[in-house]
């Protein structure tokens, strides 16, 4: 059973463990992304109005051993500012589409973080030490009167309190025609590829002036255009590896050996259409919005809108599992799309063993399949069930007019403002982090933190 | 979430609906195609539409209509696929995905350049028969009311509009006007080429009495046309036309009557194709007949008391009748239902 050891607030001016009155929030605190880091110690978010914070997690304190480490907030900044592009003359969003943290290689941590159109790689570093005891200078920093200087000392660093200095390393600019959607780092560590919705670009991450488009889907005729690019991400062990999903519902693997471009797939994994279940909207329900490779690399998980299914890599004729998410929708499709909510774009994510997989849904609910016993769970994220150290009570969704339980919820009570759309699993942990609108909720499993 | 005290409706999608010959999918089917239609426009109001978005819902119309046209039981004779108005506003789509800055210009343009959109394609959107529309409840959606007939006729009114479009982008590739165009622009920019059709129905008699469904006609073909009016004057859009020929024939047909202060009818007969010295026309004779639908036209504000009557002797000269061949022609068209 999962249970919240934080319920954390993203406008951390009123950032508070005890739950409030839900207070009126700005666009520009709505949760756009959620990745943890590749130890899972820290937590970044970015948010629509282009800053990203960062959490760390404290370490598990040894006088009570079974306290959980809690994240506090570690280092907040302005990622992205609004831009205007002058030459169409069209204002480019800072919201932060995606962040991805760089394998840590030395005691600072490195992240790229992304708008539409425009790559930063952020540094993070720790200052608590600082020196003193100059001899040109004196404490306050003033030049010392050189007359009054009578030895020479040699300057010894001294604590201080902890600073968290973040400062832009590298912009990747002006390298994308259309919208960035996914950003994934290179297992070389030294590559990484931006896909936008027509191409994929790949980068080093020392040169910013230019980079190698390996896809292109552009149609010579835009009036052609039919299927754009929804999600990419390389292997997570082959760097000459990488997959990207379509609107169509297409996962293309590609092979960087093959070919500088990559236009030709090495493998198409395409599940052929139900005729019996075919609707007007079969295609939308079939774009991909979020695509992960598992930790080993064998397998992949793919979202679309009712369901995540998982894929051998070595099967490209239909997916390995089918999960649904909110299979009580497809009766709703019309309204859903006259609504817009058939576009919205869910992520999802494998657990650090890849035996189970998490995903969003509306109400803010989230759903976990287990893939080993076949069971799954509804679990919502909201402030009246997760108060600290609550356990998270199972949630049901019954048809409408359907037999009701206690608790459970009907199809037409869904809120369908109130999404999950962004999760994060602990790399070796269960934990979890879900943005529900302006909310972060951190939920750990009180289970395996029992068995420590 | 329904209150207390009120009474539960059934909801009208409860059921996914795959089977063709169900009435309900034809209903369905043209549901979709509204509301994907107003979602483009809207799409296209924006600064920089999504482009996933903006394909899905493309590639849904172009769905929709390619399965009207291999539907069974549809009623209509739709126009061919080759560009219908799905696929004319897919192209405008994914043009416009080229331009962002040049969005409204550039979809519009690609519209028109669909070179199937012409009158007589225009002719085969009109239904097949002049069975009188049921009267609906007035609190249904518009959108859930759109039977075959009104599918069809706004598959013919998005057409023409879109045709008017050419006019608008003057970045375009040159696109033909045709005289339907020009009377699309008649009246005051704001009302555009709706309030006529919308008159037009009403005129006809039949089964476009009821009102709702002129409001519904309106109120779909008022989203395609805002995108493409709002902010034009009649000015811009015709600064191209020479309207010396014309300005005497005003007279002519009395539409500057007393005082000639009328706007409206000064756009109409300006511009109205210069006539040429061709044999009769073979719409002459059912001239008189069709210009009955021409009450339309006095929904044009100020030209409402100067339009006496076009049935009138003013039209017994040959040039006269010439003038009018176009206006009639479009007229016949579009209100023949």
């Amino acid at each position: 059973m999962l249970s919240p050891i934080q319920v954390l607030c993203s406008d951390i001016t009123t950032l508070s463990l005890e739950p409030e009155p839900f207070a009126s929030y700005t666009e520009a605190d709505i949760i756009s992304t959620v990745e943890f880091n590749h130890t899972g110690e820290l937590l970044a978010t970015g948010d629509k109005g282009g800053r990203v914070v960062i959490f760390q997690r404290e370490p598990e304190s040894k006088c009570e051993p079974f306290s959980q480490g809690e994240y506090n907030v570690y280092s907040t900044f302005q990622s992205h500012e609004p831009e205007f592009d002058y030459l169409k003359s069209l204002e480019i969003e800072e919201k932060i589409n995606k962040i991805r943290w760089l394998p840590q290689q030395n005691a600072a941590h490195f992240l790229l973080s992304t708008n539409d159109k425009t790559i930063k790689l952020w540094k993070v570093s720790e200052r608590d030490k600082r020196p003193e005891g100059y001899n040109l200078k004196d404490e306050e920093g003033r030049i010392k009167d050189l007359s009054t200087v009578t030895s020479l000392q040699v300057p010894v660093l001294m604590p201080m309190d902890l600073m968290v200095e973040v400062s832009p390393r590298r912009v990747f600019a002006n390298a994308h025609t259309y919208h960035v959607n996914s950003i994934s780092v290179n297992s070389d560590y030294q590559t990484y590829m931006s896909a936008d919705d027509l191409r994929i670009n790949l980068w080093h991450l020392d040169i910013t002036d230019r980079s190698f488009n390996i896809v292109d889907i552009k149609p010579a005729n835009m009036e052609d255009l039919t299927e754009v690019i929804t999600a990419a991400e390389f292997h997570p062990h082959h760097c000459n590896l990488f997959v990207y999903s379509s609107s169509k519902g297409t996962l293309r693997l590609c092979d960087m050996r093959e070919a500088a471009l990559c236009d030709k797939h090495s493998k198409l994994f395409e599940e052929p259409e139900d005729p019996s279940a075919r609707s007007f909207f079969s295609e939308i329900i079939s774009s991909v919005s979020d695509v992960k490779f598992s930790h080993s690399g064998r397998y992949l998980l793919t979202r679309d809108y009712l369901t995540a299914k998982v894929w051998d890599l070595n099967m490209e004729s239909k997916p390995l599992e089918t999960y649904q998410v909110h299979d009580y929708l497809r009766s709703k499709l019309c309204s859903l799309y006259e609504n817009d909510c058939i576009f919205d774009k869910f992520e999802c994510a494998w657990n650090g063993s890849d035996s189970v997989i998490m995903t969003g849904a509306y109400n803010n609910f989230f759903r976990m399949f287990d893939r080993n016993t076949k069971r799954d769970v509804t679990l919502e994220a909201s402030r009246e069930s997760s108060k600290p150290r609550a356990v998270l009570k199972p949630r049901r969704v019954c048809a409408a007019g359907g037999k009701r339980r206690k608790d459970d919820i009907s199809v037409d009570s869904l809120d369908f403002t109130k999404k999950i759309l962004h999760t994060a699993w602990h790399p070796t942990e269960n934990i979890i982090a879900i943005a529900a609108t302006n909310n972060l909720y951190i939920f750990q499993d009180k289970l395996n933190s029992e068995l420590h | 979430m329904i209150m207390k005290g009120q009474k539960r409706k059934h909801p009208p999608e409860e059921v996914e609906i795959s089977d063709r010959s169900s009435p309900m999918w034809e209903s369905q089917r043209q549901l979709v195609f509204s509301v994907s239609l107003n979602k483009y426009h809207h799409g296209q109001e924006l600064p920089e539409p999504s482009l996933r978005r903006s394909v899905l819902i493309a590639n849904t119309l172009r769905q929709v209509s390619l399965e009207a046209f291999a539907a069974p039981s549809v009623d209509i004779e739709v126009s061919p696929p080759p560009c219908s108005s799905s696929s004319a506003l897919h192209k405008s789509v994914v043009t416009a995905k080229q331009h962002p800055a040049e969005t409204f210009s550039n979809s519009h343009s690609a519209l028109v350049s669909c070179p199937t959109v012409t009158l007589n394609d225009l002719s085969y959107c009109v239904p097949a028969s002049n069975a009188p529309l049921s009267l609906k409840d007035e609190d249904e959606d518009w959108g859930s009311l759109s039977k075959d007939s009104d599918f069809s006729l706004s598959a013919a009114i998005s057409s023409i509009l879109t045709a008017l479009d050419s006019t608008i982008d003057s970045c375009s590739q040159a696109a033909p006007r045709t005289p339907l165009r020009s009377l699309e622009n008649l009246s005051a920019p704001s009302d555009g080429g709706v309030a006529w059709v919308k008159q037009g129905l009403r005129g006809y008699g039949g089964g476009w009495e009821q009102q709702e469904e002129g409001r519904e006609w309106e109120s779909s073909t008022e989203l395609m046309r805002c995108s493409y009016l709002s902010e034009l004057t009649v000015e811009d859009l015709f600064q191209d036309i020479d309207t010396s020929l014309l300005e005497r024939d005003m007279e002519v047909l009395g539409l500057i009557g007393s005082g000639g202060e009328c706007p409206t009818g000064d756009d109409l007969l300006r511009y109205l194709p210069p006539f040429s010295s061709s044999p009769s026309h073979p719409f002459s004779l059912s001239l008189n007949q069709n210009l009955k639908c021409l009450p339309s036209l006095s929904s044009f504000g100020p030209l409402s008391s100067s339009l006496p009557s076009l049935s009138s002797p003013h039209f017994s000269s040959q040039n006269h009748v010439r003038e009018g061949l176009d206006l009639e022609h479009l007229m016949e068209i579009l209100v023949e239902s």
